[in-house]
């Protein structure tokens, strides 16, 4: 049964070339797809570039600290869009963060084991949900409830405080930048808590023995261990969140309000940069206009860039610390 | 005493061993010669030289970490899959280097089979599990290449057991029937060597038996090197044995003698238990 | 109090607020299935499916929404998906440790996460303004690049949880390394990457923003792809926003049509991946 000679094997060299010639091609291929990866995102920063360059040469860097919006005098200033999108995303992370916590916890500690998966399904469809269907289901269900439940108490209470008075201030309308960041804190929940999930489960389980064992309650052991052998993937999933709320589009779209100009008060109405970009993109009349628009989207881009990498960075150190 | 100096023997043919039926003089099919091998910086493998005999069995025993099955894995240059990963030396495979830089590895897996610890059986049906290989090199017609799966998994000792399933998938058979699926697989290709790095350690008792049974049904055909950490299993199914220890080999000899006199004293510990 | 109860207390109320944010958070979930099922529930007539979209005052349907919808879904996803499998292979099977893969993987993962409204951006100075017009496929070349980063993400998951064991046994045979890949790490890793197709095809069911700028609207029915093509998000945008009732009620019944979808899609996908699981 043994070959009599040494090279040939069962099939000469059509075997052979053949597979070396299979190896090459479809090893080129998955190369060249990959680098295209790298080709869109390259692609996505010079056509923003491009687009956004006539805005930027018109108007400077004073582009990005100019409040007025003027389609009719052409003066453009990204201000009021950006100070929305930060607040926006300031209060969807003061109320989506702990809230977000509290389904980790839950989920990862107290949940009986016949819940979680369910559980866990359901605070992922969450996730699942379009953001026009929350768009659509803001305008029209949640901002009344918030003009007659939520804003008027708000204004007779934290609104009478002196000192952050101007905060609440102006008639319960509704739609305003208060609304945008409730809704946004309800998108973005699912995914902190999803990634605080992940982290929680991985404290090695003798680890939290050993503080029950001293005596320790639930709720400190999971702030005194879990919470501080995770932080960096807490703060990783957090970052994720953040990049999330500052780019969602439609959910705030519908309920911001589209008022270019800054107010201190959150409970009026405003713009993001996205929201900006979609209400106004289809109806821009001059070049500059769009040019603006687009300078606006890149302003975004890089904002968002900026934190999701963080996010990134964070999450693989955290990767590194537990595989070493 | 220190095994730093190996000497081993080395024979070219031997005479008949003690056992009844008649042999035909042993012929070297494989010769290591002067064989390191790195893990990176690491050298796991120092200076191994010896040979392998055709249609015998040659057990790799040791204890863990001493490079039974890094030598094993050298035989096919399945090393090779990993970066940082490097044989030098020559493995004389019938009088052609097998560790020469031109070779083509998938010729040369083709000639040799190799069987692993966990049986692998893919995700598809076990007659395209055994034909996967054959497929590879030749393109027989259907009724060929059904009598090559048939034959196969006859000398696997399997078909009796799948004949009538062998459209279901490999994964639907147990553990020990599995392993013999990936030794099938790997004689369906007609190789000339077979490699088998712990066969049945994942196996049941009676799993482990059937193996050794099927081993010595294959013995006439192949030249098999089978690695294996229990001592019983080299001295029930092998004709050779090779004792390693931290990457050299201590002593290689007829299974017989080794078993019963060996040369080296650190072979007769590690074989009377002293050390494990 | 005694140190003792002050402990108990704040264990208390921790866990009790915990409690509360997940009802809260399922809450949310019920809440808004219930007035989309509501709302949406009126304007699920047949009409719906054969009628086009209305003028501002008359009845309709979603007709010309809905197959253009699914024709941009399917047309990105046939662009996206080889893409995304073929560069999620290069990272799962060649890039073993290289800086070229973690640069790619680092990319990706945040192309992942990018505003979708960044998408329709890039889509409309690379394709719509050379163009000089709207169209279908430049929708269609959007989605398909929402599409892409989530196979790329789920194919190298998938393929780095098959076993290497499997690899070697294959290469052990003497198959080239392509066919070890096409013919067994795909064969292994079949269930999880289909489970990442139907996930990245939920994603872009519902995207709204990367059409806005591409595709756009159109108010009649049209199969042309180098034009304007009506599309269910995009409508129901236009219709909500709009001051007029039955416009809305049409509104509504698009994105009911949308979640429906979304979540069957999501639900299979999940119950694919804990039978796959359940069966190993």
């Amino acid at each position: 049964m043994a070959a009599e000679t040494a090279v040939v094997g069962p099939v000469g060299v059509s075997g052979r070339r053949g597979g070396v010639i299979g190896d090459v091609v479809f090893r080129s291929l998955t190369f060249l797809f990959a680098l295209l990866v790298l080709l869109i995102l390259g692609g996505v920063i010079v056509a923003l570039i491009d687009g956004a360059l006539p805005a930027f040469r018109t108007f400077g860097l004073s582009f990005v600290v100019t409040e007025v919006w003027n389609p009719v005098t052409k003066k453009f200033g990204a201000l009021g869009p950006i100070y929305g999108t930060l607040v926006t995303s300031a209060i969807a992370m003061v109320i989506g963060i702990p809230l977000a916590f509290g389904v980790a916890v839950f989920i990862t500690e107290i949940c009986p084991l016949w819940l979680k998966r369910p559980l866990a399904t359901m605070i992922e469809l969450l996730a699942a949900i379009p953001s026009i269907i929350y768009g659509i289901w803001g305008l029209f269900v949640f901002a009344p409830f918030v003009q007659q439940y939520i804003e008027p108490p708000i204004i007779d209470t934290l609104g009478q405080v002196p000192g952050i008075s101007m905060l609440f201030a102006g008639p319960p309308l509704g739609i305003g930048v208060l609304t945008a960041g409730i809704i946004l804190a309800i998108m973005v929940l699912p995914f902190i808590s999803s990634i605080m999930r992940d982290v929680f489960e991985t404290v090695p389980a003798m680890l939290k023995e050993s503080a029950y064992g001293l005596g320790a309650t639930r709720s400190e052991v999971v702030w005194r261990v879990v919470l501080p052998f995770t932080r960096i993937g807490v703060f990783g999933g957090i970052m994720l969140g953040l990049g999330r709320a500052l780019g969602e589009t439609m959910a705030v779209t519908f309920v911001i309000g589209n008022a270019h100009n800054i107010s201190a008060s959150i409970l009026q109405p405003g713009t993001t940069i996205s929201a900006a970009l979609a209400n106004e993109f289809t109806e821009a009349d001059s070049d500059i206009y769009l040019s603006s628009l687009i300078a606006l989207g890149f302003i975004l881009f890089v904002i968002t860039f900026i934190v999701l990498a963080i996010a990134k960075f964070m999450l693989l150190r955290l990767q590194k610390q537990a595989g070493g | 005493m220190s095994p730093a100096t190996a000497r081993q023997t080395m024979p070219m043919s031997l005479p008949d061993s003690q056992r009844t039926e008649a042999q035909p003089a042993p012929r070297q099919k494989v010769l290591i010669r002067n064989v390191d091998f790195y893990y990176g910086a690491f050298k796991a493998l120092k200076n191994i030289t010896m040979p392998l005999h055709d249609r015998r069995v040659t057990a790799f025993i040791g204890p863990s970490g001493c490079g039974k099955s890094t030598l094993l894995r050298v035989l096919n240059r399945i090393y090779e899959l990993y970066p940082g990963q490097r044989a030098t030396g020559e493995v004389m495979v019938d009088n052609e280097n097998i560790l020469s830089p031109g070779l083509d590895l998938n010729l040369l897996r083709a000639r040799i089979g190799m069987v692993f610890q966990k049986p692998t059986p893919f995700p598809m049906s076990i007659y395209d599990n055994i034909a996967f290989g054959v497929r590879l090199y030749e393109s027989l017609p259907r009724h060929e290449l059904d009598e090559r799966v048939e034959s196969a998994l006859r000398r696997a000792a399997l078909w009796e057991e799948v004949k009538d399933k062998l459209h279901q998938s490999g994964l639907s058979l147990s553990g020990g029937q599995q392993q013999r699926l990936c030794i099938a697989r790997a004689v369906a290709v007609q190789p000339e060597i077979l490699l088998l790095d712990e066969p049945a350690s994942a196996l049941d008792p009676i799993s482990t038996q059937r193996i050794e049974e099927l081993i010595a049904e294959l013995r006439p055909d192949y030249c098999i090197a089978i690695v294996t950490h229990n001592m019983q299993q080299a001295a029930r199914t092998s004709d050779y044995t090779a004792f390693m220890y931290l990457g050299e080999l201590i002593e290689f000899d007829e299974t017989e003698r080794i078993f019963t006199h060996p040369k080296q004293k650190h072979t007769e510990d590690y074989i009377t238990g002293r050390f494990g | 109090m005694t140190v003792y109860a002050r402990r108990r207390m704040a264990n208390g109320v921790v866990m009790t607020l915990s409690v509360v944010a997940t009802a809260f958070g399922v809450l949310w979930l019920v809440l808004i299935l219930w007035t989309l099922l509501e709302n949406g529930i009126a304007a699920i007539t047949p009409a719906i499916f054969s009628q086009m979209t209305p003028p501002p005052g008359s009845a309709g349907g979603l007709l010309n929404a809905i197959f253009g919808s699914v024709a941009m879904t399917f047309i990105g996803t046939l662009i996206g998906t080889p893409t995304g499998i073929l560069a999620g292979t290069f990272l799962a099977e060649y890039s073993r440790g290289s800086r070229f893969g973690e640069v790619v993987r680092f990319i990706n993962d945040i192309l992942l996460s990018a505003p979708s409204i960044i998408v329709g951006l890039f889509v409309y100075e690379l394709m719509v303004v050379p163009m000089g017009h709207f169209s279908a496929w430049a929708g269609a070349v959007a989605l398909a690049i929402i599409v892409i980063p989530v196979v790329v993400r789920t194919t190298e998951d998938m393929l780095n949880l098959v076993p290497n064991s499997l690899r070697e046994a294959a290469s052990a045979l003497g198959s080239p390394k392509w066919k070890v890949i096409v013919m067994v790490s795909y064969r292994a890793a079949i269930q999880g990457m289909v489970t990442g197709v139907m996930l990245a095809v939920a994603r872009i069911a519902g995207e709204t923003a990367p059409l806005l700028f591409t595709a756009l609207n159109n108010q009649f029915w049209s199969t042309d792809l180098n034009a304007p093509m009506a599309n269910l998000p995009v409508v129901i945008f236009q219709f909500a926003m709009s001051p007029y009732a039955d416009w809305q009620t049409l509104a509504w019944g698009g994105a009911l049509l949308i979640t429906i979808t979304v979540l069957i899609l999501n639900i299979s996908a999940r119950a694919i991946a804990s039978w796959s699981t359940f069966k190993q």
